[in-house]
């Protein structure tokens, strides 16, 4: 590279990094000063280092162990029910979206609403007095199931989630299978492969990385979740609903210990870097 | 340049962003929406129009949106926000706000309009830090159509006194709502409720509110309070491991396990309890006094009385909302005048008739009988009933309360026991309180 070129690549994106710098980095390095600090809302602006205690702390946290727990089994069983559903709708699908296009759009529409917006529709739509859902089932059947209640609100939520995102799952699933060349089909027709041995020796392994990606940006953003839970029925009653980051939240704004709060989001961050750069592996090595 | 005057600089610029209409000669945070609004600009309206008032020394109003407004002006308070030269301030985060807000002189006539219970409401180690505006506390509602058609009939009597002996160990007898205890109020809770008395004519017999939100501790804590609980003694003991307690979350927990509150109940907040019982379908519940209007709307044979009472005697929480000092404001002179005024009877006569709900003095209730009677009972219960726990003010009151919503909810919920909750909610409270 020339000189001049050089001087000029570094022109153009020097705004970039600066705005990244900024966007990015002074949080980054703020969050990174508070987790290894004392700091409350009173001593925002002198924050005094403290090493590892705020780590300690976190770490000596049942609450935290409590959320983390929650976070992890709802970041799984979303993920892999997003998956499966999303799969089996793609390959049922596929030939409907492929002369049919549209239909498409329809199927992704919960992908458009807000989680946050989610998360209160359902607080509505399952109330049980207010609400359609109890209304009818009490009406029609005299059942009124506590779909908020303690027995059954982890099912409520995981539920909640995957009618919502099971459409992300279905867009790349749809887009691998559609991608999958179609004289191998051919092939295999002409060799007598059933439908069914089609899709478990062929299709399935040639949509493996993809499904790989799916279920590892699933799970994350299960892992993560914060808007729709928070929104439809808070940290719950003993914590019940307490993902990572409602705990973070909570730690930070409730009851103002940012240091604390700063450390969980620091380990939570560790944490989806080491399984992004797992999965990152795993598909390197499962690459033709 | 140091990291310190970095975060300085920041946190300058984050104000900054946030100070929206910030030229004002003395700006004023107030709480947005709802008549706590509609009743700020009456009175803001009121006293622009002094003629002794300067110029510099007119009052604008500032509003941000309800969602998460106190954790957001914990963020500006603390990053010595110039934008507003008074903000708003609660009972429950006086505490955490002091050391960014100044105390305040209010008018000479303040104990005469509000009565010292309320005052107390604004005040935090010993010091006057907001002139009170808006009070809440809370009311028993119940159905009077009911309750007049059990006390009428005597072989509904008798199976309200075979329930409650079943379930409580005693043949009660019913009674009028103003004459409740709370084991009166648990018995007419199980008479009413269907799965334990399948001709009740409603579902449930009441609502708890049980999400695990602060909020809900407030209108849970009349009950404990009745039987002497609190949440510290004088000499700085954590209290809440007591007797109390521990009969008061019984209690509550045994309208749980016989379903006489909705088994959602422990996703509920304010909304979700109110539309419970306009529904139809529970029979009586304790609320907050601003529920009044919806639920007699909805409900229209409702009556109102205070809390049950319990061997302490009868108790309801109380609260205020208040506008105080920042400490950072340009305008203090200004700030200080117009909250001065606000302390006035004029100013608070005013604040209610344009729909505000400060807790005002019998006498001065008085004056409001014809056109807002619900003031002289607030007033009438805040002075008689009212009380604020002890530490209810401190820095870190919002902080048990959060405590309180996660461990007394997982223990209705049936998370935990009521030692484990007890037990951790007393060894937070020591950490908070401290």
């Amino acid at each position: 590279m020339t000189p001049g070129r050089s001087v000029e690549n570094a022109l153009l994106a020097g705004p970039l990094v600066l705005f990244l710098l900024a966007v990015l980095g002074f949080p980054t390095v703020l969050s990174l000063v508070y987790g290894f600090s004392e700091t409350g809302f009173q001593t925002l602006t002198a924050p005094e280092f403290s090493g590892l205690k705020n780590f300690r702390d976190v770490t000596a946290d049942p609450t935290f162990w409590q959320a983390a727990w929650f976070s992890l089994r709802f970041g799984a069983i979303t993920a892999l029910l997003q998956c499966g559903l999303g799969l089996a709708l793609a390959v049922y699908l596929a030939p409907l979206a492929r002369a049919h296009g549209w239909t498409v759009a329809i199927l992704i529409i919960p992908m458009i609403v807000a989680p946050a917006m989610m998360g209160l529709m359902y607080r509505l739509v399952l109330h049980e007095f207010a609400g359609p859902v109890p209304h009818y089932l009490y009406s029609w059947f005299g059942w009124s199931p506590s779909f908020l209640g303690p027995a059954n609100v982890f099912k409520t939520v995981v539920v909640a989630e995957t009618l919502q995102w099971t459409p992300f799952a279905f867009l790349l699933f749809l887009t691998a299978y559609q991608s999958i060349p179609q004289d191998l089909r051919e092939a295999a027709a002409v060799d007598g492969t059933r439908p069914w041995r089609l899709f478990w020796k062929i299709e399935l392994p040639l949509m493996m990385p993809t499904v790989f990606v799916a279920l590892f940006i699933r799970f994350i953003d299960g892992f993560r979740v914060f808007d729709n839970i928070y929104t439809l029925v808070g940290a719950g009653p003993g914590g019940s609903t307490t993902s990572i980051s409602i705990y973070i939240y909570e730690t930070f704004l409730r009851r103002g210990e940012i240091g604390k709060a700063l450390a969980a989001a620091i380990l939570l961050f560790a944490t989806a870097f080491v399984l992004l750069s797992v999965a990152q592996r795993l598909l390197r090595g499962r690459a033709p | 340049m140091t990291f310190r005057t970095c975060l300085r600089a920041g946190a300058a610029a984050l104000a900054l962003v946030a100070s929206g209409a910030a030229n004002a000669e003395v700006t004023v945070l107030g709480w947005p929406g709802g008549p706590e609004e509609a009743a700020l600009r009456a009175v803001t309206e009121l006293y622009n129009a002094r003629a002794d008032l300067a110029e510099e020394n007119k009052v604008e109003l500032l509003f941000t949106s309800r969602d998460g407004f106190f954790d957001k002006l914990q963020v500006d308070l603390a990053a010595g926000s110039t934008a507003f030269d008074i903000n708003l301030i609660a009972t429950y985060s006086i505490g955490r706000y002091a050391p960014f807000m100044d105390p305040v002189t209010l008018s000479d006539q303040a104990g005469a309009v509000f009565g010292d219970t309320v005052l107390k409401t604004m005040q935090f180690d010993g010091q006057q830090y907001g002139v009170p505006t808006d009070l809440s506390l809370h009311f028993l509602y119940y159905r009077t159509d009911l309750i007049d058609a059990l006390l009428a009939d005597d072989a509904a009597k008798a199976k309200y006194s075979e329930i409650a002996m079943k379930h409580l160990g005693k043949a009660m007898e019913p009674k009028a709502p103003a004459d409740w205890t709370w084991e009166d109020f648990v018995a007419n809770a199980l008479y009413f409720t269907q799965s334990i008395n399948p001709e009740s004519p409603t579902r449930y017999g009441t609502v708890i509110q049980a999400k695990n939100l602060l909020f809900n501790m407030m209108v849970f804590h009349s009950w404990p309070r009745s039987y002497g609980g609190n949440w510290m003694a004088d000499t700085g003991a954590i209290t809440v491991d007591s007797e109390a307690f521990r009969t008061a979350l019984s209690q509550a927990k045994m309208l749980f396990d016989l379903g006489a509150t909705p088994p959602d109940s422990t996703s509920y907040e304010y909304a979700e309890a109110n539309a419970a019982y306009a529904s139809g379908q529970v029979a009586a519940m304790v609320q907050w006094n601003a529920a009044a209007g919806e639920l007699t709307a909805a409900q229209a044979a409702t009556g109102t009385t205070a809390p049950p009472a319990g061997p302490d005697g009868r108790f309801t929480h109380i609260h205020g909302l208040g506008l105080g000092l920042n400490k950072a404001a340009e305008n203090k002179d200004g700030a200080i005048a117009f909250l001065q005024w606000l302390s006035t009877e004029e100013a608070a006569l005013a604040y209610a008739k344009a729909g505000g709900a400060p807790g005002l003095a019998s006498e001065t209730a008085a004056k409001l009988a014809a056109d807002r009677p619900d003031l002289v009972q607030v007033g009438e219960y805040a002075s008689t009933y009212g009380f604020v726990m002890n530490g209810g003010t401190s820095e870190n009151a919002l902080s048990v309360y959060e405590a309180q919503a996660k461990e007394f909810t997982g223990y209705w919920a049936g998370t935990q026991d009521l030692d484990t909750a007890l037990k951790n909610t007393a060894a937070a409270m020591t950490d908070l309180l401290k």
